[in-house]
């Protein structure tokens, strides 16, 4: 049995020590924001966030995050209402949107670390995150957004 | 869910709005109008006729035809009905439809999102349906208020009677106005009071932004279990044994099930099915094409470029006298590799049997197709299937092949339980329906004043036609579309004489449409080429471009709109460096302008200025949005993508060998609509075409090397 808290609630997963985070999150916890796209932590679309750090959920076991807080789209914000996810609504940043709870994960973190980034931190940070529908330009421009706006 | 909507509830006492199915051929005309009357009472449960509904509470629901890959279809379908009908854009609601008569494309009588016609197609048959429901709102309310209808105006969801100041709920009047006939030519509204045209917000984003969008991948249902597909790293290559008990040892895995082309292993998560199907002891057959490599393909494409036989669909004039009379012959070859599509969603489908019923839920663009594997493989009607279309994470063409279906129905059968399938990313690249790798030798024939006089053309590959639709070959003359693809339509004028060939080159990796298909090849060929007949004939590239379209007025503004905002003609910043091209592809016409830089041999692209005239606009947001990605897009392969094969596998299994472009690689993209008042035009496609042409054009401008072959990825760009 592992216990860790997501999105604020205490969990107990009977589940493999070496499952990675990402599936038990999406198969067995029903947070289905949090997706695959290629298991080998080179897309970034399963970004979450463990202890606040960005993480890649397809390369973290469940042994690793025992006992840790874990935060998923999800869980970014209450109603939904993240200063990311006002200004990616603003931008109409979304195509296809897939990856795109991993790209807004990893520039909430950003965003906390650097509340005023500059377009090379904003690459530098989302280098990870492909997007093949190619929003990258409308992210940039959502993430100034949301950074002027918070 | 979208999709998920109990049908019933909707139909009760609604005001049902058939489209009816277009006549082949038509759909670039004006379409008929709607002819089958609806009503509350004769679409009952299981009446599959309608595409509008609008229920006595109020609410209009769209049964749509496209799949919301992210091109914005949903949204500018619900624009087009809430402005014709008279309601707010946020009183309707997209669902996808079920795969029938009137949702189905013509001439092939088939429901799938293709091709960029989700809007250029169906605006004209959405708008003349929603206005012949207004029509009979207003008749049942004139009815009511004792007014002449011409005094009612639709608004808001209401019907208005100025004079008086009394209006009624759409709600109110269904039930009467379901009893009226549908009008067939019913008015449509004045263009200069359409409130399209204007961009808006898509409401599938806001869901998009909190991971609440359901793709296929998130479905869930009671009892499901979770299969994933082993399939062979030889294209095509069949199973000669297995051993499933390295599977079955994992924890979870509850299954081991034969599939189309190899094998599925099913368990209780994800993760479990993926450990099985890597746990998996299986021997393939040998192939014939076991050692294949990149370099034979190469080489049977460059064969065909000199095979005496290949199909002409365009010869006009004596093209060998005209060059046998010309002052001057360019000639140039170039090639382009295999390309996977690597949506971010890969292949994946649910299926849930009941009885002699089955229900699939998927992220296709494919519905049709969807329908008639499953009902095969479990032989059952068609019409016992249902389709529930998810959201999808991506599709660029991958998802108009949908085997996944089949697999995933025998996996449900085989277990007794509902099963979602999925492949994991390295099986979605291995398994071909690649763009296809492609040569093309070009020639043309310039006069003493440097006036080009003709134009040949031959271009080899694969067939994407026959992969995607092999009975049309039935017919021996039958030219793949594709496979010449924007160049035998040009609107380009060569002179006396244009001959355009194809020589067809089988290869085992199975191709397939890619994002603008055939005029992803052809713009890099066609355009690139074009830059060096200009630099021969000593022309300025727009002004070489400007001769060759001097009678097409509409060409001519979108390349002259590009070259105007992108600076063609002023100097470039320092160290910076432009190149131009132009393409029409799906119906509309685009020109770019790329602006870049080479610093040390690496190649920057800092800017991309579009002008694209898709004919008129209903959300130009979205528009922007979808240049936006095209140049994305057509940016990561020119620079990076390739599927190369060594013994006949793929080589590139997964993001860190398949590269795709990341944010610090896109450019600022500039879009400029142009509103001619033609036909609508797609949009989804026709960004693509130009930008590797203009980005190398402008490498040449920087370098003076010509790139005559993709991706850029090792390829030196310092200067000559």
């Amino acid at each position: 049995m592992i216990e860790l808290t997501v999105n604020g609630q205490a969990q107990r997963l009977d589940a493999p020590q070496d499952m990675p985070l990402l599936w038990a999150l999406r198969d067995l916890l029903n947070l289905t924001g949090t997706k695959y796209g290629c298991g080998i932590a080179q897309c970034g679309a399963c970004t979450v966030h463990v202890e606040g750090q960005p993480a890649r959920a397809c390369q973290l076991t469940l042994a690793e995050v025992a006992g840790k807080r874990v935060t998923t789209i999800e869980g970014l914000h209450p109603e939904g209402r993240h200063p990311l996810q006002l200004a990616w609504i603003a931008h109409q940043v979304p195509q296809c949107g897939y990856c795109q709870s991993g790209q807004i994960m990893a520039a909430a973190a950003l965003l906390r670390e650097t509340p005023r980034p500059t377009d090379a931190q904003i690459d530098e940070a989302l280098e990870g995150h492909i997007c093949r529908c190619g929003t990258y330009q409308r992210i940039r421009a959502a993430i100034h957004h949301a950074a002027a706006n918070s | 869910m979208d999709g998920m909507l109990d049908r019933r509830h909707l139909l009760k006492g609604a005001l049902l709005v058939p489209l009816a199915p277009l006549a082949a051929g038509a759909q670039t005309q004006a379409p008929p109008p709607p002819t089958i009357a609806g009503s509350g009472a004769n679409a009952g449960p299981g009446a599959l006729g309608a595409f509008l509904q609008i229920s006595p509470d109020g609410t209009v629901t769209l049964r749509t035809t496209t799949t919301e890959l992210g091109q914005g279809t949903h949204t500018a379908h619900a624009q087009i009905v809430a402005d014709e009908l008279g309601c707010a854009l946020e009183a309707v609601r997209v669902v996808v439809g079920q795969p029938e008569p009137a949702l189905r494309l013509v001439p092939v009588n088939e429901m799938y999102t293709g091709a960029s016609f989700g809007v250029r197609v169906w605006e004209p048959r959405l708008r003349r349906g929603a206005a012949a429901a207004r029509s009979v709102l207003i008749a049942a309310a004139a009815e009511r208020l004792g007014v002449p209808a011409g005094e009612l105006r639709a608004e808001s969801g209401r019907v208005v009677h100025a004079a008086s100041g009394r209006a009624l709920p759409f709600g109110e009047l269904v039930e009467a106005a379901a009893r009226l006939p549908l009008p067939e030519q019913p008015p449509l509204k004045p263009r200069e009071e359409r409130t399209t045209g204007r961009s808006v917000q898509r409401p599938d984003i806001p869901p998009k932004t909190r991971g609440a969008a359901i793709y296929g991948v998130d479905v869930r249902l009671p009892g499901m279990l979770f299969a994933v597909a082993r399939l062979p790293e030889v294209f095509g290559a069949a199973i000669e044994s297995f051993d499933a008990r390295p599977a079955l040892a994992v924890p979870g895995v509850t299954h081991v099930v034969p599939i189309p082309r190899g094998l599925a292993v099913v368990a209780t998560t994800t993760w479990a099915a993926m450990r099985g199907a890597e746990a998996l002891r299986v021997t393939w057959r040998a192939t014939p094409h076991d050692g294949l490599d990149s370099a034979g393909v190469s080489a049977r494409l460059r064969e065909a470029l000199d095979r005496p036989e290949a199909q002409r669909p365009r010869n006009d004039g004596d093209w060998e006298a005209v060059k046998a009379a010309a002052a001057r012959v360019v000639s140039a070859t170039y090639e382009v590799p295999y390309l996977a599509h690597a949506p971010m969603e890969t292949e994946n489908a649910t299926v849930r049997i009941s009885g002699d019923r089955a229900e699939i839920w998927a992220p296709t663009q494919h519905q049709d197709w969807c329908v008639r594997d499953v009902a095969q493989v479990l032989g059952i009607p068609p019409a016992h299937v249902t389709m529930h279309t998810t959201f999808a994470g991506g599709g660029f063409g991958r998802r108009l092949h949908v085997e996944i279906a089949a697999q995933a129905a025998h996996v449900a059968r085989a277990v007794g339980r509902p099963v979602q399938l999925l492949w994991r990313r390295e099986d979605e690249f291995a398994q071909g329906y690649y763009r296809p790798a492609f040569a093309a030798r070009m020639e043309a024939a310039l006069d003493a004043e440097g006036r080009v006089t003709g134009f040949a053309i031959r271009g080899a590959g694969g067939s994407i036609m026959y992969d995607y639709r092999p009975w049309l070959f039935r017919n021996p003359n039958f030219v793949d579309p594709f496979a010449l693809q924007s160049v035998t339509d040009t609107r380009y004028r060569f002179g006396q004489a244009f001959r355009a060939e194809y020589a067809r080159v089988d290869l085992p990796p199975k191709v397939w449409l890619w994002r603008s298909v055939g005029s992803s090849q052809y713009g890099f060929f066609l355009e690139s080429f074009l830059d060096e007949v200009a630099h021969a004939a000593g022309k300025d590239p727009l002004a070489l471009r400007r001769e060759l379209l001097a009678h097409d007025q509409r060409a001519l503004n979108v390349l002259n709109t590009a070259a105007e905002r992108g600076g063609w003609g002023t100097p470039a910043p320092a160290g910076r460096h432009r190149g131009l091209a132009y393409m029409e592809a799906y119906g509309s016409l685009c020109a770019q302008v790329a602006e870049i830089s080479i610093e040390r041999g690496e190649l920057k692209v800092h800017k991309v200025t579009v002008a694209i005239d898709c004919g008129d606009v209903v959300n130009p947001d979205a528009v922007a949005a979808q240049m936006e990605g095209s140049v994305v897009w057509a940016l990561s392969a020119m620079k990076h993508e390739q599927v190369t094969l060594r013994n006949g596998r793929a080589e590139q299994r997964n993001f860190d060998s398949y590269r795709i472009a990341r944010i610090g690689e896109a450019p600022m993209v500039e879009t400029h609509i142009i509103r001619s008042g033609q036909p609508l035009g797609g949009v989804g496609e026709p960004g693509v075409p130009p930008l590797a042409p203009a980005v190398c054009n402008a490498i040449f401008a920087a370098t003076g090397k010509r790139i005559r072959r993709l991706p850029l990825a090792g390829q030196d760009l310092t200067r000559a």
